[in-house]
């Protein structure tokens, strides 16, 4: 056996747990989730052909609308809060100054925490009575003066609540691209805006930014498909009451299919979710390619 | 930036504030759980612990020996009649169990990942492998499509192949996961090195794995630790899949055993203590790893988030 002959076989063998994981593991999962989608799961017996049926029961079904609608309304709201955030801390980590690395650690710790311990730690500061916020909240004259503050008593205080927490808990990430973003972006441009007279706002606003462009869709971007897969904050956090008012996609998929066993619709369901999140990707590739 | 010394006053305040706002949740949720529980429930919450107690550590951790001397004690106070005096019920779940559990599936994914993505990385980089170029665009395929929207199926195939409720289970689905990132990674690193070094070795008479071990891999290490974070940060942090696949009491995961603290609990103070002593015990390996790693940390969770 001559040299290269050995040299690809040796490698052949080298790439075959990956691609055989990634073939049981992903590729055979992916294509299942398909065929799943079109059939009928009975508790017992063989799985029946129905065509759309799956897909015309979820999109019949109210809760899908409603979990879809939250799950956009989580989105909208989260987004802003998030780059808001990530822009000021990368914007005060990026100035030339002593101190910006241990500020850049500090905002990224909490990014290492993981969402349920993020969740529980945050059910405490809410915990009604005796959480240090809602203290806060009713020492400002907040709640009446019964004091009987509960952010979990209504459906929107519950999702503001829980975007409280996400921002602290994932601005971080967004903030070290913007700050790839804002070094990126070279020091004349800086200078020439200095000798033209622009105060410190201008060239934020008319320099900075139109130049960070990219990295912000970036940024925006990987918000938009991570809140579409929004879960634990939810489930942990609120349990997607009250009256199922934040209750998101991807609940209302493992709902269906693991408390009401149906698993036909809920492979639908992570169908849609897929494609939701494929074209999300895709559009983030392409900015990334076109700009770095 | 101009520099004017009222600026830099105000660029520094700004940030210790943040600062302070960003670690409060922690360091509040770190004394809360060494506070005794009359401190703990009050009106009139206090910024240090005053007096420090380990009770509720103790009891998450000890909970099963606990729960027999609670039991034994309830026999004996029914037998002989002597009221005794229960300090606390026990509530929730003992996470000593759930703890060991993560930690060997997190070992288990960092270990079969840096196997799988150093020998995957190599292969499709240094080696003279057929289909090179394709086989690398399989591997990176899975950024397309994030494994949540796979849940069905693959709890599916786990139930097929008995791999439901167990921890290789957990393990394989989380390497899978770590695919892309984890042989991309790889692939960077030992593009960087010269292939003369590989050359010298095969000259020497050194085997493809010896060669690995002993020529790569120790100029590869930022890549592998990179990787080897990015692992633990996945399986450590990981909720949905072991909620999803796990569902015997013994095999549970720490944050799913946690969730049983928050849901239970008949005594309030008992509860949030158990829950926020839980928590740290399950931030404390993560935030460790965070402290000495953090520069591997930042570039892994970005880089899995950007997907470069």
């Amino acid at each position: 056996m001559n040299r290269l002959r050995k040299e690809q076989l040796v490698g052949l063998l080298m790439v075959s747990p990956a691609l055989i994981l990634l073939a049981v593991f992903f590729l055979y999962p992916l294509v299942n989730s398909f065929y799943m989608s079109f059939h009928k799961w009975p508790l017992f017996g063989k799985p029946k052909w129905v065509g759309l049926d799956n897909y015309i029961f979820m999109f019949q079904d109210e809760r899908f609308w409603e979990s879809l609608k939250f799950t956009f309304v989580y989105t909208l709201t989260v987004t802003p809060m998030l780059f808001v955030v990530a822009l000021g801390t990368a914007l005060l980590c990026n100035a030339k100054a002593w101190g910006t690395t241990f500020f850049r650690s500090i905002y990224f710790l909490p990014v290492v925490m993981s969402f349920a311990t993020a969740s529980y730690v945050w059910l405490w500061l809410y915990s009604e009575m005796y959480g240090v916020i809602i203290y806060a909240l009713e020492f400002f004259g907040f709640g009446g003066e019964k004091k009987n503050l509960n952010v979990w008593k209504t459906g929107t205080s519950s999702m503001w609540a829980v975007n409280a927490m996400v921002t602290w808990k994932f601005s971080g990430i967004q903030m070290i691209i913007l700050i790839a973003g804002l070094q990126a972006i070279r020091d004349d441009y800086y200078e020439a805006s200095k000798l033209m007279g622009a105060s410190r706002w201008q060239t934020i606003w008319n320099v900075t930014l139109p130049l960070l462009r990219p990295s912000i869709a970036l940024a925006l971007i990987l918000s938009i498909a991570g809140s579409i897969q929004a879960y634990e904050q939810f489930v942990i956090m609120t349990r997607g009451g009250p009256s199922n008012s934040t209750k998101t996609l991807v609940m209302h998929t493992v709902d269906m299919g693991f408390d009401y066993f149906k698993l036909g619709p809920a492979a639908s369901l992570g169908v849609i979710i897929m494609i939701i999140l494929f074209i999300l990707t895709v559009i983030q590739l392409r900015l990334f390619r076109k700009n770095y | 930036m101009r520099r004017y010394s009222s600026d830099w006053y105000w660029y520094y305040a700004i940030n210790y504030t943040l600062v302070i706002i960003i670690i409060f949740p922690i360091y509040w949720t770190l004394i809360s759980s060494f506070k005794k529980p009359s401190e703990l429930i009050t009106s009139e919450p206090t910024f240090y612990p005053h007096d420090l107690t380990l009770q509720y550590y103790d009891q998450i951790w000890n909970f099963d020996r606990l729960k027999r001397l609670q039991d034994t004690e309830t026999e004996d106070s029914d037998s002989s009649g002597v009221e005794i005096e229960s300090k606390f019920r026990l509530d929730g779940e003992g996470v000593k169990r759930p703890f060991i559990n993560s930690a060997i599936v997190s070992a288990g994914t960092i270990i079969l990942t840096i196997i799988v993505c150093t020998f995957g990385g190599y292969a499709l980089t240094v080696l003279k492998t057929p289909l090179k170029n394709f086989f690398f665009l399989l591997v990176i395929l899975p950024i397309l499509i994030p494994g949540i929207s796979l849940i069905i199926p693959l709890y599916k195939l786990l139930k097929d192949l008995g791999l439901t409720n167990s921890h290789l289970g957990l393990i394989l689905i989380h390497t899978c996961g770590m695919l892309p990132l984890g042989i991309f990674m790889m692939r960077n690193a030992f593009n960087s090195i010269p292939s003369s070094l590989r050359e010298v070795a095969m000259l020497e008479g050194s085997s493809e794995l010896k060669i690995i071990t002993s020529v790569m891999l120790p100029l590869a290490i930022p890549g592998l630790l990179t990787v080897m974070v990015f692992a633990m940060y996945v399986s450590w942090n990981d909720y949905i899949y072991a909620f999803i696949f796990i569902n015997s009491p013994e095999n549970t995961m720490l944050n799913i055993s946690l969730m049983k603290i928050a849901l239970g609990g008949s005594q309030f103070e008992m509860k949030w203590g158990s829950l926020t002593a839980g928590s740290i015990v399950s931030f404390l390996p993560i935030i460790i790893f965070y402290t000495f790693l953090q520069q591997y940390f930042v570039r892994g969770v970005t880089g899995s988030a950007v997907k470069e």
